[in-house]
């Protein structure tokens, strides 16, 4: 037998916790306990997080054998999804109603989370797999909590999706370690470009994790589900759950690659296409979720570039992300005039620092990610600051006019300086960390070029949001690719027959085809037929034999 | 000791069955006690000659019947990984089926060919030669009639019917093979390769195909199994051990004894009868789903579930190689465990709710929780879920596709988990997630019921959680590649 594990438990313990605590609603009677434990959840990882993510451990025993350790982008993408779960948990705790569906709410909760967190410190491909279902199969719940025909509509979307990713992805890491002959994430990495199905198997990789990234064209989940979802859901969707797509880009793809260069062109589409289609949207959740899109896009484009800002720039905008969708249940909840202006200037500045004003954690974010990407691609950045703008200004307008709920909550000025905290790690945290996450000198953001770089483009941003409120601007369902480009006859072929049996023989040449396998089905059950046709099989066989020899 | 150990093994279950069959049918307590000792003693003896056998133990016992024809048991590494499968599900399903029947009629014939049917998976698992093989084989079709036609009414024997129809053409064939080969090669034991040099690759291909239709019928191969979703008017706990452990994994078995010890893999390749195979293989597990998918009933989406999901079993044997027959090996159990539970559940659904077609199934979640998170586990194992059982199968079979150079397997596998997915997870959105009929209610206040599927269930969790521990079923399935087959 071997030992049942060797090296630190605390990566370990950081897992097992939400664990623990997902499995506490179970028992009825402490439900609303568990609900209650929801921000706890994740402070075992931020505190881990914050030491720097020190220690590894292998339980040789456990699945095929789990590795867990985290690298430094995994170890600063770990706190930022720490931070913000921990954050959007307690909106949670506090505005949920109580009852079975919040327990099932809370379990699924805090398995998605855990699964969110293993994708950081897995070192083996099997844990990381695993940990990669879990957030993405779990989050299910989280989108369809409301039970409304828009929740189970963007989720059976978001589960054929999620699937599909699932199966790619497995696929992908199949080749790779079929050539490793090993299960660690650095070999397998590495064994890509030998492998004879190398190609395919990173173009997998890139499918499988383009879709939880909300990579174009695999997006279509993000602008469904994150209105659908309940808004604590919504922020974790958007500002960490997204992430897992990208830091398995980061772990697996190999570094020359031919799919870099389609990772780039899909990104600049992203990042682009879906800014300008987030004016087609009133819910400013859904404003909100191409803003996403977009920003992943940018993020894409720097995993294609190879930048070395990625996890720098991701962790930023998780934080801000995060505190952007809480900022609209915030104001669902606000009650005064006084409390919508608080919610309305707390998302301002979060906006401006995501659309990149120069000095704020935003601006950093975009100078340490145009490090060695080259001229074109640094210009695209820049550029990409204008369609941030106008796509975030925008959601301004929009959250500006959503009505409020006359529900009211009794810890509204706690919940609004935890988001406001939220919000201001956002714009302070890359000034911590900038000695350590790029190679630029302090005093480079402060200088005057620099600063004129990332104004002018925020300036034209305004100038066309002015010209953009003239304009009449169409009201798109969510879902573009979905509701416009094949038309609604391919959409039952998208999504899995969850639900309503019979949707997917709704194509006659399938129903057909369907038919034909029940008739031959009934055919061979004619026992005669049955019979005969195996004896005849044999003895056709034996004359066949007879005859050769 | 070496000598009775495996005739012991054998005893455990048929004489259980032969006092079973003349005991009245009221002597229940009797007859519990007798099926649960012979179960439990047999579980007791195979776990001890499991550590033996890990240190490179045999056990052989032979009676000779014949000039030529010698009845042989040996305990080997595969044998005990599908005789541990098979008492130990034996075992769990029995505690079932005394619950399941309470004190229905016709209950000592009952019993008795169940102890019956046992008695000769053990033997085939334990056969040591191509003739005792074939011995156990036609002893399993026999004992195994009378079970499904145990209700007696129109459809049972009209399946029973049916499940002759194909299996006595099937054993007819497997004959032929038998005495084709054992004609040119004389007795073949599965310790010693026989020498095949005598005839020549027609013949061979043709032995071949003859050994795969015969032990196919019962595997479940397309288009031999239309007898399998059939036999689903059989009670619950026939259903769980024909799918789980008896017949369709005694085909399971003997595709792989025939590949591995009759023929040998390196033969199988180049014969050229290898690809072929596991085409037939990947055919049998879409067709066997896109069927599923076509159900409205519980058991009879279950019973095609079988079919696609047994010739994972099948496939990795075709492969041949050292990764895929791992995975192939492993799925005997795995696909026993997940398979065992759902059928239990479904006999629960049955029982306690009277719920046999999918859409009674809405609302049952909260009703019967246990049962439904049963049936939960086993389904999302099924379909591949991390890191349940099913997962570690499907993990294993696509690394040996790639390495046996055969990457068009993971599209099957692949198609397979589609497919999978599209027939179960319907299913369990209708037990969690819609309202609950008006009038449909059940429960599962019936430990006898309920308790053997969460222990098969719990074991569904725990084999893929701790696949890399040398005591999982994983770890058993190297140890036989590694020593048997290996290179």
């Amino acid at each position: 037998m071997n030992a049942l594990y060797s090296g630190s438990l605390a990566p370990f313990a950081v897992l097992l916790w939400p664990l623990l605590i997902g499995v506490v609603p179970v028992v009825p009677r402490w439900r609303d306990t568990a609900l209650r434990l929801l921000p706890l959840a994740p402070l075992p990882a931020l505190a881990f997080a914050m030491a720097g993510a020190p220690g590894a451990v292998v339980f040789p025993d456990l699945m095929l054998g789990v590795e867990l350790a985290a690298g430094p982008d995994s170890a600063l993408l770990l706190g930022m999804t720490a931070l913000v779960w921990a954050v959007a948990g307690w909106y949670g705790a506090q505005t949920m109603a109580r009852g079975r569906e919040a327990g099932i709410f809370t379990g699924f909760w805090c398995l998605t989370l855990a699964g969110n967190l293993g994708v950081y410190l897995a070192a083996d491909i099997i844990t990381f797999y695993v940990a990669f279902a879990a957030v993405s199969l779990a989050a299910w719940f989280l989108v369809v909590h409301d039970r409304t025909k828009a929740a189970l509509g963007a989720g059976r979307v978001y589960i054929t999706l999620a699937v599909l990713g699932e199966a790619a992805l497995l696929t992908g890491l199949m080749i790779g370690a079929a050539q490793a002959e090993d299960l660690q994430i650095a070999t397998v990495r590495a064994a890509f470009t030998d492998a004879p199905l190398g190609p395919l198997g990173v173009g997998l990789l890139i499918a499988g994790f383009g879709i939880k990234a909300g990579m174009v064209p695999l997006h279509v989940w993000l602008p469904l589900a994150h209105p659908a979802a309940p808004v604590a859901g919504s922020a974790v969707l958007s500002g960490a759950i997204v992430k897992a797509g990208l830091i398995g880009m980061l772990l697996l793809l190999p570094e020359a690659t031919g799919w870099r260069m389609v990772l780039v062109v899909l990104g600049l589409l992203g990042a682009f296409g879906a800014a300008l289609w987030g004016l087609t949207q009133r819910n400013p959740k859904a404003v909100l979720a191409y803003s996403t899109v977009s920003q992943m896009g940018l993020l894409l484009v720097l995993v294609g570039a190879g930048s070395q800002g990625v996890a720098y720039f991701a962790l930023h905008h998780g934080m801000a992300k995060g505190a952007l969708f809480l900022c609209v249940g915030m104001m669902m909840l606000a009650t005064s005039p006084l409390q919508r202006r608080a919610v309305l200037g707390l998302a301002g500045s979060a906006v401006l620092s995501v659309a990149g004003l120069p000095l704020t954690g935003g601006a950093l974010a975009k100078l340490a990610a145009k490090e060695g990407v080259g001229d074109m691609l640094s210009l695209a950045l820049t550029l990409s600051s204008v369609t941030t703008t106008l796509v975030l200004g925008w959601f301004l307008f929009r959250l500006a006019d959503l009505p409020a709920k006359p529900a009211q909550i009794p810890q509204w000025r706690g919940l609004f300086a935890a988001i406001a905290g939220l919000a201001a790690l956002a714009l302070a945290l890359p000034w911590l960390l900038w000695p350590g996450a790029v190679a630029l000198p302090r005093g480079y953001p402060f200088q005057p070029a620099t600063m004129l770089e990332g104004l002018w483009p925020m300036l034209l941003g305004l100038v066309a949001l002015a010209l953009a409120r003239r304009l009449a601007l169409p009201d798109y369902p969510p879902g573009d690719v979905l509701v416009f480009l094949p038309t609604q006859k391919l959409r039952p072929v998208l999504q899995l027959p969850v639900g309503r049996q019979g949707r997917l023989y709704r194509k006659r040449p399938v129903l057909r085809l369907l038919l034909m396998c029940k008739l031959a089905e009934r055919w061979l059950l004619h026992w005669p037929i049955a019979g005969s046709a195996l004896m005849g099989a044999a003895l056709a066989f034996a004359a066949m034999v007879w005859f050769a020899v | 000791m070496t000598t009775a150990l495996p005739v012991l093994l054998l005893m455990t279950s048929l004489l259980p069955a032969g006092v079973t069959f003349f005991l009245a049918q009221d002597s229940h307590a009797l007859r519990n006690a007798l099926q649960l000792g012979g179960a439990v003693l047999k579980l007791a003896l195979i776990i001890w000659m499991l550590f033996a056998v890990a240190d490179g133990a045999a056990y052989e016992a032979e009676f000779p019947l014949a000039p030529g024809l010698v009845v042989l048991l040996r305990v080997d590494a595969l044998a005990l990984l599908f005789i541990s499968l098979s008492a130990t599900l034996w075992f769990l399903t029995t505690i079932y089926a005394i619950a399941y029947f309470g004190t229905k009629a016709e209950l000592s014939r009952f019993f008795g060919f169940f102890s019956l049917c046992v008695a000769a998976t053990t033997g085939l698992a334990l056969s040591g030669s191509l003739i005792s093989f074939f011995i156990f084989f036609e002893l399993l079709t026999l004992s195994t009639w009378p079970l499904v036609a145990h209700k007696q009414d129109k459809p049972s024997l009209r399946a029973a019917r049916v499940y002759f129809a194909y299996a006595l053409p099937g054993s007819a064939a497997l004959l032929w093979a038998i005495i084709w080969l054992e004609s040119a090669t004389g007795p073949v034991l599965f310790t010693e390769p026989p020498d095949l040099s005598g005839l020549d690759p027609a013949a061979l291909r043709a032995i071949f195909a003859l050994f795969i239709i015969g032990v196919g019928v019962k595997a479940g191969l397309v288009p031999l199994h239309g007898w399998l979703p059939a036999a689903m008017a059989a009670p619950a706990p026939v259903s769980a051990l024909l799918h789980a452990v008896a017949v369709v994994k005694a085909g399971a078995f003997g595709v792989v004894r025939v590949v591995y010890d009759v023929f040998g893999a390196e033969n199988m390749t180049a014969l050229g009868v290898g690809v072929p195979l596991a085409i037939v293989a990947s055919f049998t597990i879409i067709w066997g789903s896109v069927r599923a998918l076509q159900q409205d009933e519980i058991k009879k989406r279950l019973a095609f579930s079988t079919v696609s999901q047994v010739s994972y079993i099948v496939l990795g044997a075709a492969l041949a190689s050292p990764l895929a027959m791992i995975g192939g090996l492993v799925h005997l159990i795995h696909q026993g465990l997940m398979k065992i539970t759902l059928f239990f559940c479904a006999g629960i659904f049955d029982e306690r709710a009277g719920v046999k077609r999918i859409d009674g199934l809405n609302g049952m979640g909260a009703q019967m929780p246990w049962t439904s998170a049963c049936f939960s586990i086993g389904a999302l194992g099924m379909i591949g879920l991390p890191p349940l059982a099913g997962f570690v199968s499907k993990f294993y079979l696509g690394l040996g596709a790639l390495e046996a150079g055969a990457p068009w397997v993971l599209a099957v596998l692949l198609a397979s988990t589609f497919l999978n997915a599209a027939y179960f997870l319907p299913i369990l959105y209708r037990l969690w997630f819609l309202p609950l009929a008006s009038g449909a209610k059940g429960d599962d206040r019936a430990p006898g019921l309920v308790v053997p599927a969460v222990v098969t269930a719990a074991a569904t969790v725990g084999v893929g959680m701790l696949a890399a521990s040398p005591i999982s079923p994983l770890g058993w399935a190297t140890l036989i590649v590694t020593q048997g087959y290996g290179p």
